[in-house]
């Protein structure tokens, strides 16, 4: 799946993105220029050879509190995948198994959690289970995980009810088995996609977080806290949310493609569409009824 | 509700007595009816859950009011007279019941930071928050159904391929990263809006609107993305079914055939996606009020959250809760009316 992702160029692109972003987040402290919490004499100057993107209000580089803070976007937003991807696939896998009650049980609960606003839980709980970006994380993970919850149940569902499946169980073959030699390669694609578009959501939110002022210590820097900080000094440079708003926006967006691309290579139209790239093209062009509703 | 009295009025407006419209809208009120009962099924487990744990919270944060009014150094004594005096020695599911008591009676106790009726301070908030949830949400609705019927009509032409760019982009912006675009931009930079505060509409429409546009254009934002790219794939979809060809071989006019016919099959997905989109909509009021100096329903969140105040967080969680579920009753009952085929499914 790894090699078909990576023959279309929209996955190529993101998955180099995100590869360039995970790196920044290994190496960012060690990649940065100057340190990060040393107040300088020239606040918010604007961009030269010393301060490649300029100094804040208290004349503390910017690229290096950028590098530095990459580091707690990309865990946070990892662990909101993590975790969303342990509390939904393994409860939506077992609700095909495990009886009516328990499936019942888990289908209101994934209703009460997609109901919930999860950044403003997420403020809630944070602010009144204790000021850490980890507990933040965790809490935003379960409340996303309605999405893998559907996601594998479907996919489960679907393989459940298959011949072959049906099959396997008649000649004696035991359900643990048959989870981990045909559901679990079922499920596997969509939670692909899940987990990409939720590692995408993480990093908005664990900004957003940031952003308010939640989760982190003030001197650390993170990508929403220098946003905030930069409101306020607007008037001096306009420019200043630039690069960390285009940092987030450019990681959020090479997350969607991945999904978008995981999505184009798994499953049989998947595999068939990435053999001749003209079939897509064609394709297009035979969906589209003549003059359909008389607009051209 | 809205939708519940047109359909009452529907079968007295054909005077021809029980014809076959009559018929239909006497079906239809059934079927209204039975949506709700159907929604209102759906949500009540979810309320009293999502109640539960949002009650749990305070036994879980180890909070308490005696922290917020004695400080740190009180003595054990001082502590338990002041958490008696809240009600807080009593066993836990007998302040739930208590509590959810209350809630049913629109009661959501009492502020632990200065004692004030939680449900009017959040009265207060809501009015702001309540009129730039609205605004962002006609202008996620328009601007979303004229970008995705613009595709829609125009597909796989260079018309599309711009709408689908454009609405990529705007959907991985954060509403806090346009929030503040739109500060520097319009409000500094060319001082067209201003940059923060609220105006009640009875000082003026005009002020009001200008005060809550940006906060609105902030939030609508990913509304409006979404609903594009739903409303195209669906009308898209819709124009290859056979009915739509049937359509044009009996030689109605592509504007009834786009109405009648595509757009009330295509809408189902859209109008679906409304509803999701509201809680995230609620969750995003944090950060743009944040943003925009408003003392809204999120700012509330936020200030209570960080000082806390658990009374007032669980008052502003339930308040939320409350909102998306009538906003997706509302949306379940719209959906009922426009696509009947969406009913079957739930």
């Amino acid at each position: 799946m790894v090699r078909r992702v990576l023959s279309l160029p929209s996955g190529r692109i993101a998955v180099c993105v995100l590869a360039v972003i995970a790196l920044l987040a290994a190496s960012g402290p060690l990649l940065a220029p100057q340190d990060p919490l040393a107040a300088g004499d020239t606040p918010l100057a604007a961009a030269s050879g010393a301060h490649w993107l300029g100094t804040d209000y208290l004349g503390r580089d910017v690229l290096s509190r950028l590098l530095d803070g990459s580091r707690v976007s990309v865990l946070g937003s990892l662990e909101v995948a993590l975790t969303a991807l342990v509390v939904g696939v393994v409860p939506g896998i077992l609700s095909v198994y495990l009886g009516r009650t328990f499936e019942w049980l888990t289908l209101r609960l994934a209703d009460t959690l997609v109901a919930l606003p999860f950044l403003l839980f997420a403020v809630a709980v944070v602010a009144l289970l204790g000021n850490g970006i980890t507990q933040a994380m965790l809490v935003t993970g379960v409340l996303v995980s309605p999405l893998f919850y559907r996601v594998s149940r479907a996919a489960t569902l679907a393989v459940a009810r298959s011949p072959y499946v049906e099959a396997a169980l008649v000649s004696g073959a035991a359900i643990g088995w048959v989870v981990r030699r045909h559901v679990l390669a079922k499920v596997l694609p969509p939670i692909a996609v899940a987990l990409a578009q939720t590692v995408g959501t993480g990093f908005v939110i664990v900004s957003s977080l940031t952003f308010l002022g939640i989760g982190v210590q003030p001197p650390a820097p993170t990508w929403g806290g220098l946003l905030a900080s930069d409101l306020g000094y607007l008037g001096q440079r306009p420019w200043a949310p630039v690069a960390p708003a285009l940092l987030i926006m450019v990681t959020v967006w090479a997350c969607n493609v991945l999904a978008d691309a995981l999505r184009d290579v798994s499953g049989e139209a998947g595999r068939a569409l990435l053999n001749s790239r003209r079939a897509r093209a064609h394709r297009l062009d035979e969906a589209d009824p003549a003059p359909a509703g008389g607009t051209r | 509700m809205t939708t519940t009295k047109e359909q009452a009025r529907e079968p007295a407006a054909p005077a021809d007595g029980r014809s076959a419209a009559g018929a239909r809208a006497r079906h239809g009120l059934g079927r209204v009816l039975a949506t709700v009962a159907r929604s209102a099924a759906l949500f009540v487990p979810v309320f009293l859950v999502a109640t539960f744990v949002t009650f749990a919270l305070r036994s879980l944060s180890g909070l308490s009011p005696a922290r917020i009014q004695l400080g740190e150094q009180a003595t054990p004594e001082a502590i338990a007279r002041v958490e008696a005096q809240w009600g807080l020695d009593r066993p836990f599911l007998v302040q739930y019941g208590d509590w959810i008591g209350g809630v049913l009676h629109g009661q959501l106790g009492a502020s632990w930071t200065n004692g004030a009726d939680i449900s009017t301070l959040i009265g207060l908030g809501l009015g702001v928050s309540l009129s730039v949830a609205t605004l962002a949400l006609v202008i996620g609705v328009l601007a979303g159904f004229a970008l995705g019927t613009l595709a829609a009509l125009r597909r796989t032409t260079w018309i599309d391929r711009a709408v689908t760019g454009f609405v990529t982009v705007i959907s991985v912006m954060p509403a806090f990263v346009v929030g503040i675009v739109l500060v520097a931009v319009l409000a500094v930079g060319l001082g067209l809006f201003p940059s923060a505060g609220y105006v009640e509409p009875g000082q003026g429409i005009g002020p009001w609107l200008a005060h809550i546009t940006l906060p609105a254009v902030a939030l609508s934002l990913d509304v409006v993305a979404d609903v594009a790219r739903q409303l195209r794939s669906s009308l898209v979809a819709a124009y290859r079914e056979n009915y739509v060809t049937g359509a044009l071989v009996r030689g109605l006019s592509p504007r009834r055939i786009f109405f009648t016919h595509v757009l009330r099959n295509g809408l189902g997905p859209a109008l679906a996606t409304l509803g999701l989109k509201f809680p995230s909509l609620v969750g995003a009021s944090v950060v743009t009020e944040w943003i925009f100096g408003l003392q809204g329903f999120g700012r509330f969140a936020n200030d209570s959250a960080q000082s806390g105040d658990v009374p007032a967080v669980q008052g502003v969680l339930v308040v939320s809760i409350v909102l998306v579920v009538a906003f997706n009753l509302v949306v379940n009952l719209v959906l009922a009316r426009v696509t009947p085929a969406a009913q079957r499914g739930v």
